[in-house]
């Protein structure tokens, strides 16, 4: 099933903070469904070119639109996962996931979340604290609350860098196999190399401050791919191509 | 362990405590000699019964010395009245005269449950409008950029007043008694549990409030929602120092002249040298601080359980 809602464009954004300037000119085009990986240094202005897109920032010069709708604030169209996720700690996960249709007066919330906790694996966990869970159950559950909305367009910062290896290993087989499930437009922001590779289909370099995209790769190297795909050698040519040009760049 | 709601770990990979240090010590007032009025918490750790035994040790040394230096005349028991004096007050206040009277005194009557009503009532009576001004102006305070201009420089001054300053204009305005003693409980109340709520709203972390707006919770009802949820732990330290400077406030209050009340009996204890009965007061004193403290807390608990790990 192909979505057609969740084209997600970006043209000349630029933002400084004060005499910093982050972000130059950023061009990027996201198709509805597909997976971008948006690589780059730490410090690069990653974190906040996902702030615009998600309309929490707004860009000095520039535009963002979704469907050819600008993007002028915070909505529920864009969902956003931030590095160490956006669980309230106050409600347990089940109310946390139900946030966004409750707040949108959906009368089928409890059944969304229901669905949704089902599909992250989380079900036996729904009358849990978020302070309860592990790192890796939190950022599956931040990412279940947000697709509760069903948004068009998924916006991950980084979600699994404060994970330990094995965990990451883990998310990145179940990141993949729910994006295949239920495809959303999604940005995955990501300075690791080998993220951006297994989950990206197509991966955007972006330079050091002021950041601008340098290059989008194709990844090609089919949607079923997993961690096996590490020993290929089309993969690890790949992977020394890019991580070179972000050293480099 | 203390905490039903965190019992049985449903986690297999182990809990980490990755979430942000928000607990109780952290939001709320930074400022020690205000945390240092109310009871710490103990992080839900219940001591073992020898420890606690070991806590009883320095009070039966000091009442075994105290016994003694009134016992053997060390001290005059008009600077210091036995032990078995102030027992035998204790009961007289609060049970009625036992057959034991001392002699040539009069016996408090079971004056205990009248006194001790009054005194929870103007305390309760001052609390209710405090807590009910303090909490939407904390709010207001921590929420609003404009607010906190037009507000803060007037309330930081007034705050800074120490509470038994404004007795003196307080008896003017309101009488000697009953509603002198309700305006210093609401003067005591408030200003904690004002400062409180402002800092606890705001240092809720923005990350829940983008969090919330990216999830569609309309701007309005943001509050609701999100500030008051996330700031109540902070809320409840004020709270709870709150009321616990009102009711200290509320015996200085009597003390300076009311009809009834515990306080009031010890100023009548006082004027008849009747020390023992003065420290049937004390006594009185903390035993509801420390209780009403306890009981808040059991109230708030499971609002605020999150927050404690």
């Amino acid at each position: 099933m192909e979505p057609e809602v969740g084209r997600l464009e970006a043209w000349g954004v630029s933002k400084r903070f004060g005499p910093v300037e982050v972000l130059d000119g950023v061009d990027l085009v996201v198709d509805p469904g597909e997976v971008l990986a948006v690589l780059g240094p730490s410090g690069c202005g990653k974190t906040t070119l996902l702030r615009v897109l998600a309309g929490l920032e707004a860009p000095d010069a520039g535009s963002v639109t979704l469907d050819g709708d600008e993007v002028k604030g915070p909505a529920p169209t864009r969902g956003l996962v931030a590095q160490h996720g956006g669980l309230f700690p106050w409600r347990r996960l089940r109310a946390n996931v139900e946030w966004g249709p409750r707040a949108a007066r959906r009368p089928d919330a409890a059944a969304v979340a229901e669905e949704l906790l089902e599909a992250t694996g989380l079900a036996d966990f729904a009358d849990a604290w978020p302070h309860q869970l592990s790192g890796g159950m939190r950022q599956r559950a931040a990412i279940a609350q947000v697709l509760a909305n069903r948004p068009p367009v998924l916006l991950l910062d980084e979600p699994f860098s404060a994970l330990d290896a094995q965990t990451r290993l883990r998310m990145h087989g179940w990141l993949r196999q729910l994006l295949m499930d239920r495809p959303v437009a999604t940005v995955l922001v990501t300075h690791d190399v080998d993220e951006a590779l297994l989950l990206g289909d197509r991966v955007a370099l972006l330079s050091v401050r002021p950041s601008k995209v340098v290059e989008v790769l194709d990844v090609g190297l089919g949607a079923g791919r997993d961690h096996s795909v590490r020993q290929d050698p089309r993969y690890m040519a790949l992977h020394r191509d890019v991580l070179g040009r972000v050293m480099g760049t | 362990m203390a905490d039903p709601d965190q019992a049985g770990q449903p986690d297999p990979e182990g809990p980490t405590s990755h979430a942000p240090a928000e607990g109780p010590e952290a939001t709320g007032t930074g400022h020690v000699a205000l945390v240092a009025a109310i009871p710490a918490e103990r992080s839900g750790r219940r001591r073992s019964w020898p420890r606690r035994l070991l806590g009883l040790v320095v009070p039966a040394a000091v009442l075994s010395v105290w016994w003694a230096a009134t016992r053997f005349g060390w001290v005059s028991s008009l600077v210091l009245p036995q032990p078995g004096d102030v027992l035998t007050s204790a009961h007289d206040f609060v049970i009625g005269p036992s057959v034991r009277q001392l002699p040539g005194t009069v016996a408090f009557n079971r004056a205990f449950v009248p006194d001790l009503v009054a005194s929870l009532h103007r305390w309760a009576l001052g609390a209710a409008v405090g807590v009910g001004v303090a909490l939407p102006l904390g709010m207001a305070l921590g929420l609003s950029r404009r607010a906190e201009d037009l507000l803060d420089p007037l309330f930081q001054g007034l705050r800074s007043v120490p509470i038994f300053a404004w007795l003196p204009l307080s008896v003017i305005w309101f009488g000697i008694g009953e509603g002198s003693a309700r305006f210093l409980v609401f003067v005591a109340v408030s200003a904690p549990v004002a400062v409180a709520t402002a800092d606890a709203v705001r240092q809720v972390p923005r990350a829940w409030v983008e969090s919330a707006r990216m999830l569609g919770t309309p701007r309005r009802a943001l509050a609701a929602r999100v500030y008051v949820p996330a700031a109540l732990p902070g809320i409840v330290t004020g709270l709870r120092l709150g009321l616990t400077l009102g009711w200290m406030t509320v015996i200085v209050a009597e003390l300076t002249g009311a009809s009834d009340g515990v306080g009031a009996m010890m100023a009548g204890a006082r004027e008849t040298g009747r020390l023992d009965q003065i420290m049937v007061g004390m006594v009185v004193f903390a035993v509801v601080g420390l209780y009403a403290d306890i009981a808040l807390r059991a109230v708030a608990r499971p609002f605020v359980a999150w927050s404690r790990r």
